[in-house]
């Protein structure tokens, strides 16, 4: 019969368990790439999931713009609108960080 | 006898007293005890003095100035609960800042605090103004805490609130001495000095390009001094255009902009306050568009916000101070991965990034739609639009870009001790409250915030917002975004966070009006030097002729001969006999 192998910590993760909080041990999953990336899926199911809800809970009193996903539809470009068009207002909008002349605009820590 | 004593003073001289002892008391912990017990206290009076009588409203504190009646206490079902929302932030500013060991802040944030609701409670537009003035000064101090980078900021905030002050008191002449009453009650924006008036309040309301001392000055106060400034002056401005300006038809347009355009601001900011500062001016944008629809439902939707608000901002705002606090910085761009160090404050920052959200079952959900609904019912259909747009810009930056930069996206590396106990007690209270004034019935209390409300008509028995279709569409909302989000960052179309400074309005006074004056000022200068220099030139060319003419060894001094002179004479006779007869 095979032993099992008890599963082994890289010395990255010794180290990250070592320097992180107790409390946020168990939650450290959070930040593995993997785990971030794939990610998508649980909004992605979720915006399907409430757009079919959408089809059985009807708004009561609708604009005209509403159908079972409108606000899906609404969530999605409007959101995207506003990340999208940082690219050019960054451009536009951007100057160095001295550019009043008063230095960093970060507040200060308490005394 | 003793009640009747402490309910001719409005309640808000309880914090004011208290912030003047203060300043004299060098023990920091005395002064936290009155930090965190004078509010409360408030709070206390406020309920004694209005549940202590009969009527809905309750008029007290009268006395006269310079024959003008006032009344410097008018606590009724609209202004009661900005003051329990103000009692209670006061005293979760003070849990959050019993760490800090400043003088200045602690006299500052009590007497701030006690000039908020002193302005909340005012009957008349004099009491208004001098709290409304009181409220100006005391929490500039507030500002110069962030360190010496603050000075220019502050000094700019103050010029801003002066000059709303200075309005408010020409709008309140103006008006008193045309009805001949200085009640603070509706105004309406055709009132004489009406116009005046709505100014000063949307100056303090952050009405769009009077917008900018907000993300000017909150960001760069100390960690606990842009706590305690997120809370009072926004909030006070939307009590007075409630209390003077319902249904003022052009308020939803503001307030439709207001909500609109710091959406774009926010997603390009790098300083993660300065973000949740321009999230501030979108949801007042909300509270100033239900100001202005004025209906039962949207005065509802309004007060209500303003309750949720306070707490969720107050717990993101302190959420983020407390990474500022640990971290020395605030930068998207320099953060990262911090669950790992201060895991109770990412959980109070997510809950805080919700509750704005809107997320069933989070602050904002219960608050928020109220306007909406008011909106929509009212027929606004564009306004409305506008508003889901919001909406959705909401959860850009504070439901995703300020949890996800400070404590997930990549790891920066920092390792730092979780937040000091008091700052996660704080938040500990805001976000238990942001989630139990939105939970229905016998386990949440959101029956108490309802019940609170300034209508009850359409309080808890007219408004459900846990119906179906309302809990479904607005998940569709949130889903639809963050997987836009996840989407845009998978694909890198998400832009970067970087370090700049992005040009808002204030550019108009702080570069284009500074140069202007510069300009103006080096014209000054080397007009001065032309003038001095023609000055200087033309008197010393008289004097050197008159020098030349009268001076011994001028003109008039040399000997002539005679028959020149009998020449010079004669040539002058004939001259002037030429004169008497020809001309």
């Amino acid at each position: 019969m095979a032993k099992l192998e008890k599963p082994t910590l890289s010395p990255e993760e010794i180290v990250e368990r070592t320097e992180s909080h107790p409390m946020a041990v168990p939650f450290l999953w959070l930040g593995k790439a993997k785990v971030q990336r794939n990610f998508i899926f649980i909004p992605f199911f979720g915006m399907i999931l409430f757009s079919i809800l959408g089809y059985f809970y009807p708004i009561s009193s609708p604009a005209p713009w509403d159908f079972w996903f409108s606000y899906s539809v609404i969530g999605f470009v409007s959101y995207s609108f506003v990340v999208l068009a940082a690219w050019p207002l960054f451009k536009l909008l951007s100057r160095p960080e001295n550019y009043y002349g008063e230095d960093s605009d970060e507040g200060g820590n308490d005394v | 006898m003793m009640f009747d004593f402490l309910t001719s003073f409005s309640p808000a001289f309880i914090l004011i007293v208290a912030g003047i002892i203060s300043a004299f008391i060098p023990s920091s912990r005395v002064r936290k005890i009155l930090l965190i017990g004078a509010p409360a206290l408030a709070l206390v009076l406020i309920n004694m003095i209005f549940y202590g009588q009969d009527a809905n409203t309750y008029l007290g504190g009268k006395m006269s100035f310079a024959g003008i009646e006032l009344t410097t206490i008018r606590i009724d079902i609209l202004s009661i609960i900005w003051g329990y929302i103000f009692c209670l932030a006061g005293v979760l500013n003070g849990i959050y800042g019993l760490h800090e060991k400043c003088k200045i802040t602690d006299t500052s944030a009590l007497i701030y605090t006690g000039a908020a609701i002193g302005a909340v409670f005012a009957g008349d537009l004099i009491t208004l103004f001098i709290f409304w003035e009181i409220l100006a000064l005391s929490s500039v101090f507030i500002v110069w805490r962030g360190g010496p980078k603050s000075y220019p900021a502050g000094m700019r905030y103050l010029a801003m609130h002066i000059l709303s002050g200075v309005l408010l008191l020409a709008g309140l002449i103006i008006y008193g001495r045309a009805t001949g009453s200085y009640a603070f009650n509706n105004i309406g924006i055709d009132a004489p000095g009406g116009k005046l008036m709505l100014l000063a309040f949307g100056i303090k309301a952050g009405f769009p390009l009077l917008h900018n001392w907000i993300q000017d000055a909150y960001p760069r106060s100390s960690v606990t001094g842009t706590v305690i400034l997120a809370v009072f002056s926004t909030k006070l401005a939307i009590y007075t255009l409630a209390r003077g300006f319902a249904g003022t038809e052009l308020l939803i347009y503001v307030g439709a902009v207001m909500t609109v355009f710091p959406v774009f601001f926010a997603v390009l900011e790098n300083d993660l306050r300065k973000v949740l500062s321009y999230s501030l001016n979108n949801q007042l944008g909300f509270m100033v568009a239900g100001v202005g629809i004025g209906t039962q439902l949207a005065l509802n939707g309004v007060a209500a916000h303003v309750v949720v608000h306070v707490l969720y901002k107050g717990l993101l705002l302190m959420s983020m101070g407390a990474v500022l606090h640990r971290v020395g910085t605030i930068k998207a761009s320099e953060l990262g991965g911090l669950f790992r160090s201060m895991p109770y404050t990412a959980l109070f920052c997510m809950i805080g990034a919700a509750a704005i959200s809107s997320v069933p079952f989070f602050g904002g959900f219960v608050a928020k739609s109220m306007i909406l609904a008011a909106v929509f019912e009212e027929g606004h259909l564009v306004v409305l639009a506008m508003l889901l747009f919001a909406s959705a810009g909401v959860l850009e930056h504070s439901g995703i870009k300020v949890p996800y930069f400070a404590f997930f996206a990549h790891d920066s590396g920092k390792r730092v001790k979780e937040a000091p106990w008091n700052m996660l007690a704080a938040m500990g209270i805001g976000a238990f409250l942001c989630i139990y004034l939105a939970i229905p019935g016998p386990i949440g209390g959101m029956q108490y915030l309802y019940a609170l409300l300034p209508s009850e008509v359409a309080g808890q028995a007219a408004y459900n917002p846990y119906t179906g279709y309302h809990i479904v569409f607005q998940m569709q909302l949130i889903m639809a975004a963050v997987f836009a989000f996840t989407l845009l960052r998978r694909f890198g179309l998400y832009p970067p966070e970087r370090r700049a400074q992005i040009l808002d309005f204030d550019w108009v006074y702080r570069r284009f009006g500074l140069s202007i004056v510069q300009w103006g000022n080096a014209m000054w200068t080397r007009l001065g030097a032309v003038i001095t220099y023609a000055w200087l030139r033309l008197f010393g060319n008289i004097g050197k002729r008159l020098y030349q003419v009268f001076s011994p060894a001028g003109a008039f001094s040399h000997d002539a001969p005679s028959g020149i002179s009998a020449i010079l004479i004669a040539g002058m006779l004939a001259a002037t006999l030429f004169i008497v007869y020809f001309l």
